[in-house]
């Protein structure tokens, strides 16, 4: 293991010493399959991971695109103080086509929100602007 | 006791004629006024597609008002009378003045904080963040 773990090493600071600022991807297609290669959990917290860390800079933006990105409560870009039962074109779209009220995980909407926004929805049902749930 | 602030929805069948409609929503002003409260407001949004049937119908004629009250009796006489309507088919009262109370300490609250934001955070958050990238990065490089 400490013989494979030793050849690792100089590898990837070669190649970021050498490449770093003229080419980022070649740089990062080599440290990739030595990182996989041998258990990458040893490599990891040893010394390649922060001196690799330039040539795995395009790999992690890379990574950037997977994770999903941040929705934020409406309301707030608004801010918004008062939601108007009234207006259901505003609260349209935070219900289900089935007339259901979409949870905080689906729209994003911050608790207090959130909050105000199921009171405004229930009122506009009660006087027909919204559906309690879709027709036929 | 303080003043209260209720809108007062109601939809009425939609072939009910202009001046039957006129006529409801006079006896509404009436009654309201007559119990020691105000119209603030009154605005016919006329007909309009129901979200669901309401007696078989898929349209109503909307009617909006705004009334200030100090007594919570009037919103009982204003249900009564609609409830005995004939060409009412829904309405709704919701009491609004708590939750514009609250708009206004909300709007107050943000004011305030917005004039004395762009002296602390600003310069704190932004300056810092730049730098350190830059260093490290430099530092590594050579």
């Amino acid at each position: 293991m400490a013989e494979e773990h030793a050849p690792q090493q100089p590898a990837p600071v070669a190649a970021s010493s050498v490449p770093a600022a003229p080419s980022g991807p070649p740089a990062g297609a080599p440290s990739g399959p030595s990182g996989p290669s041998g258990p990458p959990r040893f490599g990891g917290p040893g010394g390649p991971r922060p001196q690799g860390g330039r040539p795995g800079g395009p790999a992690k933006r890379g990574k950037r695109n997977f994770v999903r990105k941040k929705k934020v409560c409406r309301f707030c870009v608004d801010k918004a103080d008062f939601i108007d039962y009234k207006r259901a074109e505003i609260l349209a779209p935070f219900i289900q086509e089935r007339g259901k009220i979409l949870p905080r995980r689906m729209t994003g909407t911050c608790a207090r929100h959130q909050r105000w926004l199921t009171v405004a929805i229930k009122r506009a049902q009660n006087i027909a602007l919204l559906p309690f749930a879709a027709e036929l | 006791m303080e003043e209260r602030l209720y809108d007062l929805i109601f939809i009425l069948r939609p072939d009910t004629p202009e001046p039957e409609i006129d006529k409801v929503i006079a006896t509404i002003e009436h009654a309201t006024t007559e119990k020691g409260a105000k119209v603030e407001k009154t605005d016919k949004w006329g007909r309009r597609r129901m979200a669901y049937r309401v007696q078989r119908l898929r349209e109503g004629f909307y009617v909006y008002m705004v009334i200030r009250s100090s007594n919570g009796d009037v919103v009982k006489e204003l249900e009564r009378r609609l409830k005995v309507a004939d060409p009412v088919m829904k309405y709704l009262t919701v009491r609004l003045d708590e939750e514009l109370k609250r708009q206004e300490k909300l709007k107050k609250h943000r004011e305030r904080r917005a004039a004395r934001r762009p002296r602390k955070t600003v310069p704190g958050a932004a300056t810092p963040a730049a730098p350190t990238g830059g260093p490290e990065r430099a530092t590594a490089t050579s």
